[in-house]
């Protein structure tokens, strides 16, 4: 079984004390006091990926669209146990959005004898839980999304959980080859030692240029964008605890007020 | 003609309440824009639905067959298709969630025409939408525009707009299958709750979390009749897990587990960093502490200064209340 | 797996052992857990048996107290064994989600708690009677040069070590200095979880960032980070000392002043890194015997037999599976039938895992643990 698997790797941002400020051009955000990290969602992605090559036998593909320094994340999923690597690099894909991002991927996989496709489910960054369906459509394949269990059944066939509200499971039958992403928490992740990572650089990583996807320069980055991010701005927000002021009776009035209105009541 | 298509979103005989959300929406967009508000219901036994998403829309667009009994992104896009290119609505809304994160990216590649997902706002400038969404975790801020399309799919947020009051008199049409053939590469087979009694806390979405501040194991009931109310899983503190009053399986924390949920409510915790870093993925956090200064109030969202003895079970009747 | 042949005979010494059971009949941990080192120094003279050895949970259990190694009648270090399998197992990637967590944060952000290196100075901010913490430049001279520690840095219940460190210094008028954000983990409890390949990492780059100092002395907070750059740490040239060595100095010197009277009974729990590890017992009692109104006491089981806290060995990430009662609630047991009002310590894990247990047993109303620190820090 042969799996490609996207990996991204994004800013660390998740701790409450990360700050992340702007750009003096507005469409960026200052990363010089960033620590990078694999996408969470990718890392279930890879370790959901390995085993499926172990047990039926097959390479995993590691396709990541970055500069050189997200050879960090491409190794580290090397090391626990990709095969080989393409790393899609020109300073042309910046800005990519949905769209372009999924078709640069798509010039890159398109190619490929594989049985699945893997994505993590959504990227910390941008958040947009969308990449790795759009891809399926642009090479004509079923897909899945939001996975938390998959099952090989049959020679082209696959039983796959889906998450959805309150942990509920949608069980589906799906062809392959096919597109999947990956929810957090289908699998526990290895750890991939400072020794493995140093040894998976013998590993080959193949780099793409614009001229090496066969693109052409109005079909990736911005121009090749339909739903351009044209200018963040930073979100009014409150910093400590609102406290609610008041008797019990008073306060969990309150309290319960607003967590009806945030939907979680 | 600027009329919004608006996916209804239904599961297990429940019209999932993101529905009546988008169609308020959709009808706030519609007045701007002068255009009307179409819901479609695809799914097979739903006339108490169109009834419902007729009081939120002018028309309703039911397509009643075996076909789309259940969710199935590859069988829906199919209709959707059909549907769009023969009315050529100018926005498709649809909800962020687990069924709408799985269909409109490929719908709207398969349409050819812009696609942007969750999104927290929009708004109408001239008769093209722009929209917000949030970046990095919701430390920013991003406003989306789009390259001119005939149409655009925007994928909506959960809870982002509350849903109205209704209100409307839809006209309810029923059409015809516009699909013929079985989509096959995809079959839904069943739907599988969550285990019962194996509650694994980093997938819970609701935590209620239990501190040191109870004092005594006999007050584990009235976090357990809390937790209950809310619909949420108990999760504690390494304090209480060391007493022996909830299983190490809920210990959150640097040594326990990190949780994400969408509420954490932290009752009687300190809010020492071993335990705070394991819930650094909460979206809403509240904290209830009778000590003022306790750390746990510079990490919460809400907080309420008092014995936690009396403000859970107030809690827990308003919110028993509330639910009906 | 590919073991080569022999390998732990060599590294450890393996073939020195009597089988005399000292180690075991040492360990703290016995008494709640299935570890039995001596067992394992047997076992792993057996190449093909190493892999199933790696993957027994109690490996995990050893603090690497040090216990065994003091008892050891031929010079072994038992625990080292134990830490050759938790490598064996970090090199499958096959170790617990929490140690993981904590292994990915020391590369990423150079400390283990996910904290951004960004943020790694905060605590420098507004300490009493300071005007402004100096941090060295490259090549700048200083007598001393302190290592803050991760979790002084990060943890708001540690953060006020720190802050009492800067505070003493300044009082003595010690010429100090701190490295900044380029201060990074040490590597202890990294080689402790045994990743191997990162300690390695680490002790390169700390030997080359302490170069570029010009710095008489490297003074520790922790006694976990004393150890690893004093004894691991081979090419670091700059003698290394605990805060408690520097402090009871400048008490002897006359350099500092402790005036506010702290009336109290103090129990002192030697922390196994300062005190077995390296013998250093006499200086923080010196200190607390100095502070005004302190009684000290002594636990049974101090000095060189004191009981190990739970706090090392990567014991803040990776919990025993044991549901016996925790070695530091049976400190604390012992301090509150002593009628100890605080027990001191010298070391940020005692400190944490202490006050844990202080609090589960529900005395945090009657008795307190403090770093010597914070006692120093009222009393200046």
């Amino acid at each position: 079984m042969n799996v490609v698997v996207c990996v991204k790797q994004v800013p660390d941002t998740s701790d409450p004390d990360v700050e992340v400020h702007i750009d003096s051009s507005g469409k960026g955000v200052d990363e010089s006091k960033f620590s990078f990290v694999i996408n969470d969602a990718d890392n279930y992605a890879v370790e959901e990926a390995i085993p499926l090559k172990e047990k039926h036998e097959g390479e995993v593909t590691v396709v990541n669209i970055g500069p050189e320094a997200a050879n960090q994340v491409v190794r580290m999923a090397l090391a626990k146990g990709g095969d080989q690597a393409i790393r899609l690099d020109d300073e042309r894909f910046a800005f990519s959005d949905i769209t372009a991002t999924a078709r640069l991927l798509a010039s890159a996989i398109g190619d490929l004898e594989f049985d699945i496709v893997m994505t993590g489910c959504i990227a910390s960054d941008d958040g947009y839980s969308a990449v790795g369906v759009t891809l399926a459509q642009m090479l004509d394949l079923p897909h899945a999304a939001m996975v938390k269990s998959v099952e090989v059944i049959g020679d082209n066939k696959l039983k796959v959980g889906r998450e959805l509200e309150g942990g509920l499971l949608e069980m589906l039958e799906i062809e392959t080859p096919c597109v999947l992403t990956i929810q957090t928490g289908i699998n526990e992740p290895r750890y991939a030692s400072f020794k493995g990572i140093r040894a998976a650089s013998k590993k080959e990583i193949k780099v793409m240029d614009l001229e090496a996807t066969g693109l052409s320069e109005d079909q990736v980055g911005e121009a090749g964008s339909t739903a351009v991010m044209v200018e963040y701005s930073v979100p009014v927000v409150g910093e400590l605890a609102e406290i609610l002021e008041g008797d019990a009776a008073e306060t969990s009035v309150k309290l319960s007020g607003i967590l009806k209105e945030k939907g979680l009541v | 003609m600027h009329d919004i298509f608006v996916l209804a979103e239904h599961r297990e005989g429940e019209l999932r309440e993101v529905t009546l959300e988008i169609l308020t929406l959709a009808g706030q967009l519609a007045e701007q824009s002068g255009g009307k508000v179409t819901a479609v219901l695809l799914g097979s036994g739903i006339d108490e639905y169109a009834g419902k998403c007729a009081s939120f829309a002018d028309r309703v667009l039911v397509v009643d067959d075996p076909m789309y009994k259940d969710y199935n992104s590859a069988a829906y896009q199919q209709a959707l298709v059909e549907l769009i290119k023969a009315e050529k609505p100018h926005l498709v809304l649809i909800g962020n969630t687990g069924q709408g994160v799985d269909l409109a990216p490929s719908l709207a590649v398969e349409l050819d025409v812009p696609y942007t997902s969750d999104v927290v706002s929009v708004t109408l400038e001239g008769d093209k939408p722009v929209a917000t969404r949030q970046y990095y975790g919701g430390k920013i801020d991003g406003r989306i525009e789009f390259k001119d399309a005939d149409v655009y799919v925007l994928a909506i947020r959960e809870a982002s707009t509350p849903a109205g009051e209704g209100g409307k008199s839809g006209e309810i049409q029923k059409i015809d299958n516009p699909v013929t053939t079985e989509v096959t590469v995809r079959k839904f087979l069943e739907y599988v709750e969550a285990a019962i009694g194996e509650v694994d806390i980093t997938q819970s979405t609701m935590l209620v979390s239990v501190g040191r501040g109870i004092r005594d194991e006999k007050n584990m009931p009235i976090m357990e009749e809390l937790a209950e109310a809310m619909g949420a899983d108990l999760s504690a503190s390494r304090a209480v897990v060391d007493a022996g009053w909830l299983p190490t399986d809920r210990q959150v924390g640097i040594s326990g587990k990190t949780v994400s949920p969408k509420l954490y409510l932290a009752v009687g915790i300190s809010g020492a960093f071993q335990h705070v870093t394991g819930i650094k993925g909460a979206d809403v956090v509240v904290a209830i502490n009778k000590d003022p200064d306790a750390p746990i109030f510079q990490y919460a969202d809400y907080g309420i200064v008092d014995d936690l003895l009396k403000v859970v079970p107030a809690l827990t009747e308003k919110i028993k209340e509330m639910k009906g | 797996m590919n073991i080569e042949h022999g390998t732990f005979v060599e590294k450890y010494d393996l073939l020195g052992c009597i089988q005399c059971g000292r180690c075991t009949g040492g360990c703290p941990v016995t008494v709640r857990t299935d570890l039995n080192v001596r067992l394992f120094v047997y076992e792993t003279v057996d190449d093909d048996r190493l892999e199933a050895l790696s993957e027994k949970h109690e490996i995990w259990d050893c603090t690497t107290c040090n216990n065994c190694a003091l008892r050891c009648p031929k010079g072994l270090d038992p625990f080292e064994v134990l830490l050759g399998l938790r490598s064996m197992q970090v090199e499958e990637g096959n170790i617990e989600p929490t140690a993981i967590s904590a292994l990915e944060s020391v590369f990423n952000n150079g400390n283990p708690w996910g904290k951004p290196r960004a943020l790694r100075c905060n605590w420098m901010e507004d300490i009493e009677g300071v005007e402004k913490v100096r941090i060295l430049e490259k090549g700048e001279k200083a007598d001393v040069l302190i290592h803050t520690c991760c979790t002084a840095c990060y943890d708001p219940r540690i953060i006020p070590l720190a802050r009492n460190l800067v505070r003493v210094m300044e009082k003595a008028g010690v010429d100090y200095g701190f490295i900044g954000e380029e201060e990074t983990d040490c590597g202890s409890e990294v080689r402790r979880l045994g990743e191997e390949g990162l300690f390695e990492m680490l002790d390169e780059d700390n030997t080359e960032l302490f170069d570029a100092y010009d710095s008489g002395r490297i003074v520790c907070l922790s006694p976990h980070c004393y150890n690893t750059f004093k004894n691991e740490c081979e090419n670091i040239k700059t003698p290394v000392l605990h805060y408690t060595e520097l402090v009871a100095e400048i008490i002897r010197e006359g350099k500092l002043e402790l005036t506010g009277e702290i009336d109290s009974k103090v129990v002192y729990h030697d922390p196994c890194y300062l005190g077995k590890k390296n013998k250093v017992f006499d200086e923080p009692r010196y200190i607390l015997g100095r502070i005004p109104g302190i009684e000290l006491m002594e636990f049974n089981q101090s000095r060189e037999i004191s009981l190990c806290c739970e706090g090392g060995g990567g014991k803040m990430w990776v919990e025993s599976e044991s549901k016996e009662q925790r070695l530091s609630e049976t400190r604390i047991l012992d301090a509150k039938e002593m009628g100890a009002d605080i027990v001191a310590v010298a070391c940020p894990f005692c400190l944490l895992t202490l006050e844990d247990a202080l609090k589960a047993k529900g005395f945090d109303e009657e008795m307190r643990v403090a770093d010597i620190l914070e006692l120093l820090g009222e009393s200046i």
